[in-house]
């Protein structure tokens, strides 16, 4: 008995040795041995800084950086632009149908990033109906396709993140500021640019970083809408798969310089919010106040057209997977032929896309869990340091982490390119932070009082994490788990440079039917990939009751 | 030399059948009140009595059902909240966390077209009113909570507001602050003599504070008027209850053994008021406990008083006081309050003891009604 006690002590000295292994192996190895990389000539080995001054020095390669970050910026206006409004219409006003506005935004937010691409390139691309309708009417519209279309669809996919985190400040704020403001004399709109807006900017600006971060590190929006248009992660990808043979030193640097770009505006972010976290233990929360009459049409249609233009993508690949086909046209009436031909072509695809998920869902969890529990029960140094070391993986785009898999295990001992392990790692080594970040966030709704309650009672450590602990953990560790799911299954952007023929994977094969104008197939498959989105969606918001920050 | 006397504006409150309905709770029912011009009025009740309701109202927090409000005479109903030209000080001070002091207090001067040049010598003056001067540039995080509701004071002064609304502004500060704070608010109240309704349920507090209270119950006014008349001449048995502490036991013409009540103590002796005792009539006495005299069991009889037999139960000690519980013969107990305690105080419990109720002390409270006789 004694005995179990210590070894269970020694459990979590194991855990915390396990995850810095870990981490420093999938993490901290390939991103050390991309930087040195960009620090080596291709040919020679030798140290070089001719990589940098490369990138730098040509007017090509700066561009993408330029873009990049204009992109970045500008989709991140565009976020907030969407975002605040709904938040402030949807949290303070009787907007009815408001939990279907949020499940709305939140189906948005976690489907597939690229079916946004290549829904609107059925809509608005060369031959979209919905250009070809309205030209018809008289009204030319642009295409899709170029910098104006990535910030769109980039817009319209981030806008949640500022939605959701500005909605739940907004609904904490303590509103006798607000009413202060009033009796001094200030108009609502100046009060919520003067008052409202400064105390919620660290989540307003949560969400903003949130946009900017992800649209600087998505590669499907940019590849397939793109067109000439080059950003950072689409040249990161080209200059390493090139067909006149990979850059991988070029290709190293640019990674690293799109990490430093999202640094840099994380830092920005850390600055600024510096000292404004505005918590009040003595709050009065705004009440939910009735719309006029008169603004209660304008400002529902506007909830509704903001929900509708995000999931719109959704429903066009629904639409057009149901379509009937012949080869890769699509033909009028409906029929399953695309499901059909995926089955009967592609069905690797679908399999690998789910063992490899939940295979590394199960490990995420297994490992997550321990790992909240230690970062959140056994605060020190060590489990304060990991719990920083999980940022990375927020920040580092897939396509570097990609790249830097492919550096770090390409050659003996550990050869893993082109297997499905390293496709799955990957995959774990990203998503790990969620499993950790909700094992965390249960465990302080969990009263340490109920251990220690337990432990009086005469259960040993081991009794109660697993009777105890484990239990009131449960939903925590399921919310986190589908969200791992939810990512894991559409990840795009670090598979896109691991798979090999045989661990193709279902946004990979999208990417590529998208690419090869096989629409039909890319909507089939996108379809399959939203609802098995939508179902763990559901199952998170069904099942664990969590609130939407779980999304985030 | 008060930095606002020159500018300072009196204004009238006159508040108009006013109606307010939450769901089902009634929070004001034909709630009439006039406010005299640079009067300190507080609102005093329980909690979910109305009075907070009543405050947001005249604030434009939120509407009245039915009813007017007037300053000056004129109509402020359809005035948003922004616009009606009133200061509030908030219960949670509402300080805005993202400015410093000064931009706090200039935030209201800011709305409305103050030069630059003023701007900033009103801002000094207030900060001198309130005792901040020199704390201009610091942030809200790092101002104590009694600081923070003095620049709350300061920014809703400073813009020479028609009326001043006080929601509980000192409940959140520990004792002795609330002490300091409220006379320094009576005192700068005095000294400006802006108009001001002061909310609050510290009943010690609204009786310090005020020229005039409105004690209030379910949404209704029970009582107005001066501290001294709320609590010496209470309306009525809820008053009387509410503000201060107050002994009730029933009238013993029916209960209480009369030998208990000795001579010279019968029931024409007693106030005339009380010899409406009409049989049908059952009375409650109430008395304050700092009226209830303790003396020794065989102390000689006093006229003009009552006296009662009684053994000692409790006594708690709080310094400059104590209560001490006596147990009547019939099971009431009386609460007496003695000022400068003496060492051997609680030695006595159980001692039997005589308790001295002066005639001009007792009031008689209808024991359905409540009202006072």
């Amino acid at each position: 008995m004694k005995h179990l006690i210590y070894s269970l002590n020694n459990i979590w000295t194991i855990v915390i040795f396990l995850a810095f292994v870990i981490v420093g192996l999938l993490l901290i190895f390939p991103l050390y041995n991309i930087f040195v990389a960009s620090f080596l000539d291709n040919e020679t080995g030798v140290f070089t800084l001719q990589n940098y001054t490369n990138i730098l020095g040509r007017r090509y390669y700066r561009t993408a950086i330029y873009n990049s970050v204009i992109v970045g910026l500008s989709s991140m206006v565009g976020a907030l632009i969407i975002g605040i409004p709904l938040a402030f219409f949807t949290s303070r006003y009787n907007i009815k149908g408001k939990s279907l506005i949020s499940t709305l935004a939140i189906l948005a937010l976690v489907s597939p990033p690229f079916i946004g691409a290549y829904a609107w390139i059925m809509m608005l691309g060369s031959n979209g109906w919905l250009r070809l309708g309205l030209e018809s009417m008289g009204i030319s519209m642009p295409t899709i396709y170029g910098p104006l279309g990535i910030i769109l669809v980039f817009s319209l996919k981030f806008y949640p993140f500022v939605f959701l985190l500005t909605a739940g400040a907004i609904r904490t704020i303590n509103v006798s500021l607000e009413e202060a403001a009033e009796s001094l004399g200030c108009r609502p709109f100046s009060k919520f640019m003067r008052v409202t807006l400064p105390i919620i900017f660290p989540a307003v600006s949560t969400g903003a970083l949130l946009a900017f971060v992800l649209s600087l590190a998505d590669f499907g929006t940019p590849s397939i809408i793109g067109r000439n248009f080059r950003v950072l992660s689409t040249l990161a990808y080209n200059l390493f798969t090139s067909e006149m043979g990979g850059n991988p030193g070029l290709a190293s640097t640019v990674s690293i310089l799109l990490i430093l770009v999202s640094l840099i505006f994380v830092y920005i972010q850390r600055r600024l919010i510096r000292k404004k976290d505005y918590g009040s233990d003595m709050l009065r929360r705004p009440e939910v106040k009735q719309l006029s009459r008169v603004s209660s049409i304008p400002v529902h249609a506007l909830c509704y057209l903001i929900v509708f233009l995000s999931s719109l993508p959704s429903l066009v690949v629904i639409y057009n997977s149901f379509r009937k086909t012949s080869g890769p046209v699509f033909k009028s009436g409906f029929g399953l032929d695309s499901y059909r031909r995926i089955i009967n072509d592609v069905p690797d695809a679908i399999f690998n896309s789910f063992v490899f998920s939940i295979s590394a869902v199960l490990m995420i969890v297994a490992l997550g869990t321990l790992i909240g529990y230690t970062v959140a029960r056994k605060p020190s140094i060590l489990t304060g340091f990991l719990d920083s070391l999980l940022m990375i993986p927020y920040i580092v785009p897939g396509v570097v982490l990609g790249l830097g898999f492919i550096v770090s295990f390409n050659s003996k001992p550990v050869v893993l390119v082109g297997t499905a392990t390293i496709i799955i790692l990957v995959i774990f080594v990203r998503r790990l932070p969620y499993s950790v970040r909700s094992s965390v966030s249960i465990l302080k709704q969990i009263s340490l009082g109920v251990e220690e309650a337990a432990i009086s009672l005469g259960a040993s450590p081991a009794k109660t994490f697993l009777k105890v602990t484990l239990p009131l953990m449960m939903p925590g560790v399921f919310a986190g788990a589908m969200m791992a799911f939810i990512t894991a299954i559409n990840e795009l952007s670090s598979s896109i440079i691991l798979y090999v023929g045989g661990t193709v994977t279902m946004p990979v094969r999208i990417y590529l039917s998208v690419l090869d104008g096989e629409f039909g197939t890319a909507a089939a498959l996108s379809s399959i990939l939203l609802a098995a989105t939508g179902v763990a969606v559901f199952a998170i918001i069904h099942i664990t009751e969590s609130d939407e920050g779980v999304f985030l | 030399m008060p930095p606002f006397q020159q500018h300072s504006r009196m204004s009238t409150v006159q508040l108009n059948n006013l109606n307010k309905k939450y769901s089902d709770v009634e929070a004001l029912k034909q709630f009439s009140l006039e406010i005299q011009s640079g009067e300190l009025f507080t609102l005093l009740g329980p909690s979910g009595c109305g009075k907070t309701t009543l405050l947001r109202t005249i604030a434009g927090f939120n509407r009245q059902d039915s009813g007017t409000i007037n300053i000056d005479g004129i109509g402020i109903d359809n005035l948003p909240a922004f616009r009606r030209d009133i200061g509030m000080v908030f219960q949670d001070y509402a300080i805005f966390p993202h400015m410093s002091v000064g931009d706090n207090i200039a935030f209201g001067l800011r709305n409305r077209d103050v030069s630059r040049q003023e701007i900033k010598s009103r801002v000094a003056d207030a900060l001198e009113t309130v005792q901040l001067s020199g704390l201009e540039k610091r942030m809200p995080n790092e101002l104590s909570g009694g600081q923070q509701q003095r620049v709350g004071l300061a920014r809703a002064m400073v813009i020479q507001p028609k009326i001043l609304l006080m929601d509980e502004p000192l409940s959140n500060l520990d004792a002795k602050l609330r002490i300091e704070l409220r006379e320094d608010i009576r005192k700068i109240q005095k000294k400006l003599g802006t108009t001001t309704i002061y909310v609050t349920h510290d009943q010690e507090e609204a009786l310090v504070i005020s020229d005039r209270l409105c004690i209030m119950r379910s949404g209704q006014m029970v009582q107005v008027g001066t501290p001294w008349e709320i609590y010496k001449k209470p309306a009525d048995h809820f008053v009387a209850s509410f503000v201060g502490k107050m002994n009730f036991f029933p009238w013993p013409f029916a209960g209480l053994d009369f030998h208990d009540l000795k001579v010279p103590t019968v029931i024409e002796d007693l106030p005339a008021k009380t010899n409406v005792g009409n049989e049908s009539e059952k009375l409650i006495v109430g008395i304050r406990p700092e009226d209830v005299f303790i003396s020794n069991s065989t102390a000689k009889v006093k006229s003009q008083v009552i006296h009662l037999k009684g053994t000692i139960k409790n006594i708690s000690f709080s310094g400059r006081e104590a209560q001490i519980h006596v147990k009547l013969i019939d099971g009431n107990q009386l609460v007496a309050h003695i000022t400068r305690p003496g060492e051997r105080l609680l030695d006595e419990i159980g001692k039997t003891v005589q308790l001295e109720l002066p005639h001009k002390s007792i009031m008689f409270f209808n024991n359905k009604s409540g009202l006072r006789r």
